[in-house]
Formats: C-alpha cells, sequence, structure tokens
C-alpha cells in the first residue's frame, strides 16, 4: 500500500508531547529552601503553614501596636480595638462607601486617561525613531517630577475642582506608563509582525492580535506602580481642601487632633487598596496570562 | 493552482557601512506545479530572501516573479495569488489557542466565516492535531506546534504553500516522522509547494524537483527532477539511496567547479 492511499498521518505519540494542561498549573513559585534536609511536606500541609505565617506576622503587629499604646498616651497611639471599632463605625455610617467611591473614581478617571495618552504615544515612540527623539526629553523630564507639585500645579491651574483631581493623578503616572510602552514596543518580536503582514493581517488585527498581547505584561506592571502613585497623589488633592475623599477624611482627623480616625481612614484604605492590587489585579493578570505555563523555577 | 516563475531575480542588502551586499544574482527557474519544488542551497545564500520577495515581505531590485498557471498557452495568473507560509521556527501567535492560530490568517485572508469551521477540522485532522485545537502552542511539543504552523499555512488553502526550512530545528526522528506526513499531505492536496532546504536528503525525498543554488550571491546551478514519484520514495529504499547519492555528488561537484571558475 503506498502512503499515499492510507488515512490521515497519525500524529505524534499524543500523551507525552503534551508538556503540561493549563487548566492544571496553578501553584506559585516555591521559595528555594537552602539546606533543608527534610522531605517535601504535603502540598495542603505547605499551604496550611503559608497561611499561617502569615496569620502570625499580623499578629504580630497588632501585639506591638498593642504595646506601645501601653507606653504612649491615647491621642498619640490609641488602641488597637478602639480604632477597629471606629473603622466599623466608619463602615456603619455609610461614610465609607462614599468617600472612598469619590476618592476611587478620581483615581480611576486619571488613570484611565493617562492610559488612553500613553498606550498610543508608548507604542508610537517604540516603532518611530522621530517621535521618540521628540518625545524623550519631556517623558523623562516628567519622570522625575513629584507628583506633590503636580497636584499644586493642577490646583492652582483647575482650582479646587474634581479636574484638578483627575489632571493631577494623570499627569503623575503618565510618563512612568510611557516608558514601559515605549521599551515593551521596542522589544516586540518583528518575525510575528512579518508573519502577520504574509497572512494579510488588517491593521487592527496586527494591533489586537499581535501587538497587544506582547505587551500586556509591560502595560500590568506599569499599572501597578501606577497605582502606588496614583494613591499618593489623590490624597495630596484631596488634603489641599476638598470636602470629599479619603484625604478629606484624613485631614479633618488631623484638624481634630484625632489619631483614632486618622488611623482608622488609613487603615481602610489600605485594605481596599491591598483588595484592589492583590485581587483584582492578580485575578486580570492570571486571566490574560493563562496561556503561558507557570515557571516554577524553585520547584524541585 | 499556480505555478511560479522566478527570472532574473536580482536583489541587493545594504551592508551596515552603506554599500551593497549582491545577495541574489540573476536567478531564473520555474516550479512545478502541483507538487513540492526544493530550493536546495548552503546556509546564508539567500533563500529565505527569495521566499521573502515571493512573499511580498521584500522587493526585488532587478527581476520578477510570476504566478502562472498552465494550459496550452500559459496565462498569466492574477498578481496577488493567496500563499500560505510555514517558518522556521514557527511563528505562532502564544497567546492563542491553535484554532487561534488558524483564525488568524483565515480572517488575514478574508475567508468567509462560514467556512471557517470546516476548514479548521479538515486541516487539523490532517496534520493529525484535531484533539488539540483549544490548546494553548506553549503546551505542545516542538513538532506539533510546527504542525499547527503547517495547518495555518494550508487552512487558506494558497495557490502556493510556501515553506522556509521547516523542519530544520526539530530532533531527527520528530523531523523525520514531520517530513513524511508533510509529503503524504501535499501530494494529497496536489499542493503547489516550494520547500527551502539545506539538507540534500531533505530535497532528495520532498522534491518533485530540486533547484540547486550556488553560495551568495546566489544562482541557479543545476534543475533536477526526481524520478521516484512521492509514493515511492522510502528512507529506506535502495532506488531513493541511490538518487540521493546521486544528487549529493551533483551537488558537490558543482560546488567544487564553482569554486574554481
Ligand atoms: N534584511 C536584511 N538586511 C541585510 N542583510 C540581510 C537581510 N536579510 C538577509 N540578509 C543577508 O542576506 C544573506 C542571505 O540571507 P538568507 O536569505 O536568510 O539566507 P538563507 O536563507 O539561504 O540561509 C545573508 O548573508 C544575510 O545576512
Ligand atoms: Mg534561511
Amino acid at each position: 500500500m503506498s502512503p499515499l492511499d492510507s488515512t490521515t498521518p497519525a500524529g505524534p505519540t499524543r500523551q507525552e508531547d503534551v508538556i503540561t494542561d493549563p487548566s492544571g498549573a496553578g501553584s506559585l513559585p516555591r521559595p528555594i529552601e537552602i539546606g533543608s534536609r527534610r522531605g517535601q511536606p504535603a502540598a495542603g500541609r505547605q499551604a496550611l503553614q503559608d497561611i499561617a505565617l502569615r496569620i502570625a506576622s499580623i499578629v504580630a503587629l497588632l501585639f506591638i501596636w498593642w504595646l506601645l499604646s501601653l507606653i504612649f498616651p491615647p491621642t498619640l497611639i490609641p488602641k488597637p480595638w478602639e480604632t477597629f471599632a471606629e473603622v466599623g463605625a466608619i463602615i456603619g455610617a455609610g461614610d465609607l462607601f462614599f468617600e472612598m467611591g469619590n476618592t476611587l473614581r478620581r483615581v480611576g478617571v486619571g488613570f484611565g486617561l493617562a492610559m488612553a495618552v500613553s498606550i498610543p504615544l508608548g507604542i508610537f515612540m517604540g516603532t518611530m525613531r522621530s517621535l521618540e527623539s521628540f518625545f524623550e526629553p519631556p517623558v523623562v523630564l516628567g519622570l522625575t517630577m513629584p507628583g506633590l507639585i503636580w497636584a499644586v500645579l493642577a490646583i492652582m491651574f483647575f482650582g479646587l475642582t474634581e479636574t484638578s483631581a483627575y489632571a493631577a493623578v494623570a499627569i503623575t503616572i503618565m510618563p512612568m506608563l510611557t516608558i514601559s510602552l515605549w521599551q515593551g514596543t521596542k522589544s516586540i518580536d518583528k518575525d510575528l509582525i512579518d508573519m502577520s503582514k504574509v497572512f494579510h493581517a488588517s491593521p487592527w488585527s496586527k494591533v489586537v492580535d499581535v501587538i497587544m498581547p506582547q505587551l500586556i505584561s509591560h502595560i500590568l506592571a506599569a499599572i501597578r506602580y501606577g497605582l502606588g502613585l496614583a494613591w499618593k497623589v489623590v490624597v495630596v488633592v484631596e488634603m489641599f481642601g476638598f470636602s470629599n475623599g479619603v484625604g478629606y477624611r484624613v485631614v479633618r482627623g488631623f484638624n481634630t487632633f484625632s489619631m483614632k480616625t486618622v488611623l482608622a481612614w488609613t487603615i481602610t484604605f489600605l485594605v481596599v487598596m491591598i483588595v484592589i492590587e492583590f485581587g483584582m489585579i492578580g485575578w486580570l493578570e492570571r486571566t490574560v496570562t493563562r496561556w503561558r505555563p507557570r515557571v516554577e523555577a524553585w520547584r524541585r | 493552482m499556480a505555478y511560479v516563475r522566478v527570472d532574473q531575480a536580482v536583489k541587493f542588502f545594504p551592508r551596515e557601512d552603506g554599500s551593497q551586499m549582491l545577495v541574489l544574482n540573476g536567478v531564473s527557474f520555474e516550479t512545478k506545479e502541483h507538487g513540492i519544488t526544493c530550493l536546495l542551497g548552503p546556509s546564508g545564500c539567500g533563500k529565505s530572501t527569495l521566499l521573502n520577495v515571493i512573499s511580498g515581505l521584500e522587493r526585488l531590485d532587478r527581476g520578477q516573479i510570476e504566478f502562472r498557471v498552465s494550459g496550452s498557452n500559459p496565462k498569466l495568473e492574477n498578481r496577488n495569488p493567496k500563499l500560505g507560509y510555514v517558518f522556521q521556527d514557527p511563528r505562532l501567535l502564544n497567546w492563542k489557542r491553535v484554532e487561534g492560530n488558524l483564525t488568524f490568517a483565515l480572517k488575514g485572508m478574508r475567508i468567509p466565516r462560514a467556512e471557517w469551521e470546516r476548514r479548521l477540522g479538515k486541516y487539523l485532522e490532517l496534520v493529525g492535531l484535531l484533539e488539540f485545537r483549544q490548546q494553548y502552542p506553549l503546551y505542545l511539543s516542538g513538532g506539533m506546534r510546527q504542525r499547527v504552523g503547517l495547518a495555518r499555512g494550508l487552512v487558506i488553502e494558497p495557490e502556493v504553500l510556501l515553506m522556509d526550512e521547516p523542519f530544520s530545528k526539530l530532533d531527527q526522528l520528530t523531523a523525520r516522522k514531520l517530513r513524511e506526513d508533510a509529503l503524504q499531505i501535499c501530494a494529497r492536496l496536489r499542493q503547489t509547494a516550494l520547500l527551502v532546504t539545506h539538507d540534500v536528503e531533505e530535497a532528495a525525498y520532498m522534491g518533485e524537483r530540486i533547484v540547486v543554488f550556488s553560495a551568495r550571491p546566489a544562482h541557479i546551478i543545476e534543475v533536477v527532477d526526481n524520478p521516484l514519484a512521492p509514493s515511492d520514495r522510502n528512507f529506506d529504499d535502495l532506488h531513493f539511496i541511490q538518487f540521493k547519492k546521486k544528487l549529493l555528488n551533483t551537488v558537490l561537484k558543482l560546488i567544487d567547479q564553482e569554486v574554481r571558475v
């Protein structure tokens, strides 16, 4: 029988060729345990141990706080539980959602503006020599500018309006976002661009299917770092004389010299930030990088 | 399906210092229609450049490329025939599933959406990857990724399929299996194809016609037609081994003459 008569060519030996299954991908890389002679604990036990250690760390921090509150007067360091009662009161009064909502909206709008400018600008700078030379000085200059100064300038320019908050956030993170996109674009695989040309991909398809996916990790890193900058600036702007937002509440606590209020707002703010940072952005990252096998360099 | 006629192709590349480097030095040949034509030549002689010219990624400085269909008087095919391309390292979009990589090509070539499902099924089955259509490329072995690249080249049902050393990065056993499968698939589809290689055995096995290139600047030093039908080529068969030896000797002798001239 000639090979032409036979049916479909058999694929390679199936199971061995599949390295892993994406759905089965999971656990975080483990740190190297130098000098560890013990056998590897079962995965479940290991996970429990990790959680226990994290809880222990938080308990230790609370304990130190409590010790300090014994030494200093309550006007300087309030008791932990009194502070948490204040947090409860803030939530109970419905203030939290109102103030946090205002602050988050300012960060969100500022961020959106910055992305809308920085993503195309960064891509153009990475692909066109002349634009790169032209925009490099302002971008580098902008990177060294303290957010506090942008906040002052924005309020002087726009007055105590929402616009000044949006502008201050946007302009503070713009240089950093632009730089990551610009550098990311330069590292794009030219061979894939050639491939997309050979198959006559439309300009839109080139951007969406070929270029953006290669930039996604740069964008995520920039978002992480940018959020850190954005929170700081927005709180400063709110402190200057806004009548709502987390920054305003903190300043009000400062004016009445209520350490409890200042700490309570700070703690709620931190919790919300951490949820956004690790919860939402972490989720986003896992979703958009599902195609990539997990690096498990530390697995033994 | 069409065949390709390359006529007096000349191509320069600028060097770093601004001078011109001659890469293609008046290359002329015709490919087979409905069969694989192998471009055999040493590394760096300009084979990939020629494929890039044929696919439109690069422009010729002189000469021309024609796509023709045979008939009583050979008539010129449309200027932009559909071309499939299979790359050396498969150049897949790793963030798209296997089927997503194929639909990327279908979308680019404006194939009607109603056709997609049938084509995906047909060509993934041909390369033996039907059950992996939902998989991401980085979870596949090198040989399987190359199969995805082959399926992507075929799924647009190209008039000419261009392949640039598609097996050269694979281990020997995987490469051999893939050569067998690719030859069989092309024969079954009666696919016109151009396969670039620097491997004499691969050329003898895959090519209806073997076009032998000189070292850079490239010109054609010999065109050999394969006396064996695709179904009669077998790596262990005596006739095949004889043909392979003859081809090897031809190439060696010609390269020898080249050097002396
Ligand atoms: N874009 C380019 N610019 C300048 N030189 C190039 C370019 N592409 C290829 N070359 C040079 O042209 C020659 C032929 O390259 P190539 O066609 O890739 O060879 P082959 O595929 O036969 O190994 C090589 O010397 C290579 O360095
Ligand atoms: Mg090459």
